[in-house]
């Protein structure tokens, strides 16, 4: 990698001056210092961001939980009560990477993390969401790749707890220039549908804080499949929240996950459950409509079976 | 002749590697680890293109950097390059970063050249051409044997099929590398390698000087799987890069370079069809297949080719045969020999082929296998398999279990050679009675050092810990390259030999009659002040060549999601006279493990339109983990009257087939493709959409 200086501020206000232009934030680090090692990145100054006050914490107030920016993902994992509370977002925690890697991931570089398709990751590839003029994984190896996007790009999102914290209805507060900003988690990624270089709508010196996760009495779930049985990236994944009464769902979101450049869910869908006895054909008209817009590729057009599985198996999952 | 004993004490039972605490509490030092004073790292610059002509590689700059002491280009001249990742130049510096920095100060000057590097388009006579003077696709290989056509005319039933299987990378978990010292006294080399000769021989070629001034240390290594055995391209460059800068130079290759430039398994897309007799006896096979080895088969292929070629059709004896076999060279990395080089390959191709014989008959597999297979070893094999494994009560008629969770059952063969050849080795008696064995064998993690010492401490009557084993030293008496599973056969009849020439010598040269055992320490004691010493050298009769051994397999297959979980591997092994018993049963452990990677994960994943390696990592070069893992069960069938046979890998061979059979047999459709990724099984199922489709 290049050299680069590193400073370790103590508070956000510096945190954020120092990051100017040039800088990067850095906390877990799984990401941003493999794409430095790959001359992905390079930037000149490291913010260490680990060191920031209240950026720890699990805390639960009236109605909401709150999850600093630093926890990391082992920590969501491990916490009893986030479990009980987020059954949805324990899963998808646990379900990333490996024991090693979630000790030190943290809640704001795993919603910040950017694409890991292979073109994008290879260090003699210069593609489209690297400032170049192709997108190589249309025409060629995209199994990994999206079934929806709104751009030239298919990378697809990877964050396992943005597809929970999506169904959830979490808020993600940024520090935004002097403000501090609470982006929906279809806001968070709004500019990655659109805009093939961004990975996500947070500006250079943005930074996440907190989550803050309503607690509004329903539940969650989460599932993924991958070709391994751990430490593997999904090939789809899905989480599902609802409040559920006997098996009659509402407040109903279902979420996907690696199938397009933002945790993908369509609003018919939701509104199509609201109010409905979950059975195998209400889950399965709900997975139709969820995927009626898939563009399937060469080689990833598997990922919608895989989908309709997981939707139906996850809202099946929230009735128990 | 000398013989093994009837009953031996310590040969045969499961003995704890000697080197394990060494290894767990990382006082081992691998080639990865020494550090002579004054190293310097090693990197290599390689080709960006897949294919250009180099008019020139400036290194200049690189000399420049700060921290860096030697840079040297690979060859002289203007050049051609034929893979991405191509070798052209290397660096050495103080630090990693250094020659980090060193490389990307590197300014080659070329043009690009056309390039392909999927096999079916290099097939096409229009492809770019990976050779100016030779098509892609050579001339095939042909073999018949008696009338094909008529009998598949008068076959009860014909069967046919296409099957293919991936580039496989040996990605043993310590990369390609060597640390070298090259000083006007001679040459030192620390090398990951699977034959330290072999690298002593090639350095000195390299350097040009006499072989004697070579010296090879190997105490561990990080595996090799056929692909380590002369000191490559790296090693090469390892050594001037040390002539330049004065000072012993490290170049471990990256995880990177290991996926482009050091080796894999050839790819296979074979057509079969296969016909038999109403009772299912087998009358007729005929083949046309083709693979790629990459730019071609490498030079460091000892212990096995690494052409893209295989035996055909396996294990079975069909009468009528017709056999043609291509291979086809792309831009990429050369292929090199791979843990049983063909057979897996072959083995997929012909176990699938079969199973399908065996549906459209509908005779139980195993029944149609006990009835083609020649080797009676094997049809042994495969009942007492079938016994431990309840296969009468498993194997259901194919796609028949219920639910969206299906399980199978499927079953394969494996043969191989295994056999010793001249190995050399060393035994020294001291007077305190400690004892010191010396073979220039290696250790390539399968336990050869403790192998060794049990071999010693049987013909003695000693305790282990009273045998110290020195291997992986080109002064040591010379062995051979660990290649074609020979290393136990080669090594063992040697160390037997000279342990029971310097029992002899001892006992001669103190008059006690038989030293072993509670008489050793006496003994050793009247040999005064002078060590004794005895040579030993492999012998015939102590070993020997030929097995077989069959594998069964149980998995579960969701059929929603594609996901293939192995839920069981049985496997049933003659190995001979087994001399440690918890290494040979690891082994086969390790040999089934890495064949339920070809199985179901590993592909190399290359890009038509930038010739790159995708996936150049171990995030989408993707191995099994611990989580994947099977309950796996050995059984040894032991026939100690043959010697030792080496097993390292007639165990990997037949665990993909029997996974992909069982498979299919959960199915009810076979998925003719490794690996047999969710992907693909959503695909055989029809589940998966088409480009352009609507749900």
């Amino acid at each position: 990698m290049n050299s680069f200086q590193y400073v370790s501020p103590h508070t956000v206000d510096s945190a954020v001056s120092l990051v100017a232009d040039h800088g990067r934030f850095l906390a877990g680090g799984n990401d941003l210092l493999g794409e430095m090692k790959e001359y992905i990145a390079s930037p000149k100054l490291l913010v260490n961001v680990k060191d920031l006050p209240a950026t720890r914490d699990i805390s639960v107030g009236a109605t909401s939980w709150t999850i600093g920016a630093n926890v990391t993902v082992s920590e969501i994992e491990a916490h009893v009560e986030l479990k009980r509370a987020f059954p949805g977002l324990q899963q998808a925690a646990a379900e990333v990477g490996s024991p090693q890697i979630r000790n030190v991931a943290t809640v704001g570089g795993n919603l910040a993390q950017h694409s890991r398709c292979w073109y994008y990751r290879h260090r003699d590839i210069q593609c489209l969401k690297r400032g170049g003029s192709t997108c190589y994984a249309r025409e060629g190896e995209n199994k990994y790749h999206s079934l929806f996007t709104g751009n030239p790009c298919i990378s697809p999102v990877v964050s396992n707890l943005a597809i929970a914290l999506a169904a959830l209805d979490a808020k993600v507060t940024v520090r935004r220039g002097k403000d501090e900003v609470a982006l929906t988690i279809p806001d968070f990624y709004a500019k990655a549908w659109d805009n093939p270089e961004a990975h996500h709508s947070l500006g250079p010196t943005d930074l996440i804080l907190r989550v803050q996760i309503p607690d509004d009495g329903r539940t969650s779930a989460y599932k993924q499949i991958s070709e391994k049985a751990s430490f593997d990236w999904a090939l789809v994944s899905c989480a599902a929240a609802a409040k559920v009464d006997g098996s009659k769902l509402s407040k109903v979101r279902v979420v996907l996950g690696a199938v397009a450049p933002v945790p993908y869910q369509v609003q018919a869908a939701h509104e199509f459950l609201e109010g409905k006895e979950l059975n195998d054909d209400v889950a399965t008209r709900a997975a139709e409509i969820i995927l009626k817009d898939a563009v399937p590729l060469e080689d990833n057009g598997y990922k919608v079976p895989i989908a309709q599985a997981l939707i139906r198996r996850t809202l099946k999952q929230l009735v128990g | 002749m000398l013989s093994w004993p009837a009953k031996p004490d310590v040969v045969g039972a499961s003995t704890t590697r000697i080197d394990a605490p060494a290894k767990v509490t990382g006082a081992a030092k691998y080639p990865s680890d020494v550090q002579p004073g004054g190293w310097l790292y090693g990197m290599i610059y390689r080709s960006r293109w897949p294919a250009a002509h180099v008019t020139r590689v400036n290194i200049d700059k690189a000399r420049q950097v700060p921290g860096i002491k030697a840079a040297v280009v690979e060859r002289e001249g203007e050049r051609t390059v034929r893979f991405y990742g191509e070798e052209l130049a290397a660096v050495a510096g103080v630090s990693k970063q250094a020659c980090l920095d060193a490389l990307r100060a590197i300014v080659v000057e070329a043009t690009p050249l056309p390039f392909v590097v999927k096999e079916e388009m290099a097939k096409n006579p229009d492809s770019p051409r990976v050779w100016t003077d030779a098509p892609n696709l050579a001339d095939p290989n042909v073999k018949e044997k008696g009338d094909v056509d008529k009998a598949f005319a008068e076959a009860a039933a014909v069967v046919e099929g296409f099957f293919t299987t991936p580039v496989q990378v040996h990605h043993p978990l310590e990369t390609h590398g060597n640390t070298v010292s090259v000083t006007n006294d001679g040459v030192t080399c620390w090398a990951s390698t699977q034959g330290i000769f072999s690298v002593r021989d090639g350095l000195a070629s390299y350097l040009d000087v006499s072989q004697e001034k070579v010296r090879v240390l190997t105490d561990y290594m990080g595996g090799g799987f056929g692909a380590k055995f002369g000191p490559g391209a790296e090693g090469g460059l390892a050594a001037r890069l040390s002539q330049v800068a004065g000072a012993p130079v490290k170049l471990m290759l990256t995880r990177f370079d290991q996926s482009l430039a050091v080796g894999n398994r050839p790819s296979s897309f074979q057509r079969i069809r296969l016909g038999a007799s109403a009772d299912g006896k087998l009358v007729g096979f005929d083949m046309d297949a083709f693979g790629t080895a990459g730019i071609g088969a490498g030079t460091a292929s000892a212990g096995g080719g690494g052409g893209a070629g295989f035996p055909a059709p396996y294990i079975y004896a069909v009468p009528n045969i017709r056999v043609k076999q291509a291979s086809v060279a792309i831009n990429a990395g050369q292929g090199r020999a791979f843990r049983a080089p063909g057979h897996p390959v072959a083995s997929f191709g012909m176990e699938s082929i079969l199973d399908e014989l065996a549906v459209k008959l509908k005779m139980d597999p195993v029944e149609i296998r006990l009835k083609n297979d020649p080797s009676k070893v094997r049809q042994h094999e495969y009942q007492i398999g079938a016994e431990r494994f309840g296969w009468k009560q498993k194997y259901k008629p194919p796609g028949s279990s219920l639910g969206p969770v299906k399980v199978g059952v499927g079953c394969a063969g494996a043969t191989w050679g295994g056999g010793g050849r001249g190995s050399q080795a060393d035994a020294q008696i001291n007077p305190d009675g400690s004892v010191e064995v010396r073979c220039g064998t290696q250790d390539l993690g399968t336990g050869t050092r403790t192998l060794v010492a049990v071999v010693a401490a049987e013909v003695f009557g000693l305790r282990l810990e009273q045998i110290t084993a020195r291997i992986g030293d080109t002064q040591f008496p010379p062995s051979g390259a660990s290649g074609g599973s020979t290393t136990a056969a080669s090594v063992s009849p040697a160390v037997f030999d000279a342990c029971t020439n310097a029992l002899q010598k001892l006992q001669q040269a103190t008059g006690v009659t038989d030293a072993r055992g509670a008489n050793w320490a006496g003994a050793c004691k009247k040999l005064g002040v002078n060590p004794l010493t005895a040579h030993g050298e492999w012998q015939e009769g102590l070993s020997s060549s030929g097995v077989g051994g069959v594998q069964f397999a149980e998995v579960e297959v969701d059929t929603e999601t594609g996901f293939v979980k192995v839920r069981k591997v049985l496997c049933v092994q003659d190995c001979g006279l087994v001399v440690n018993k918890l290494t040979c049963e690891t082994l086969i452990n390790g040999g089934i493990i890495m064949g339920m990677g070809y199985a179901l994960y590993e592909e190399r994943v290359m890009d038509s339109t930038t010739g790159v390696v995708l996936n150049p990592n171990f995030e989408t070069y993707k191995l099994p983990n611990f989580a994947d893992v099977p309950d796996i069960e050995v059984i040894l069938m032991e026939m100690p009257e043959r010697g030792v046979i080496g097993v390292g890998e007639p165990c990997t061979i037949p665990t993909a087939s029997a996974i992909a059979n069982a498979v299919a047999n959960a199915l009810g459709v076979r998925v003719s493709s490794l690996p047999i990724t969710p992907a693909r099984v959503l695909a055989a199922l029809g589940k998966a959409l088409k480009p352009g489709a609507s749900v």
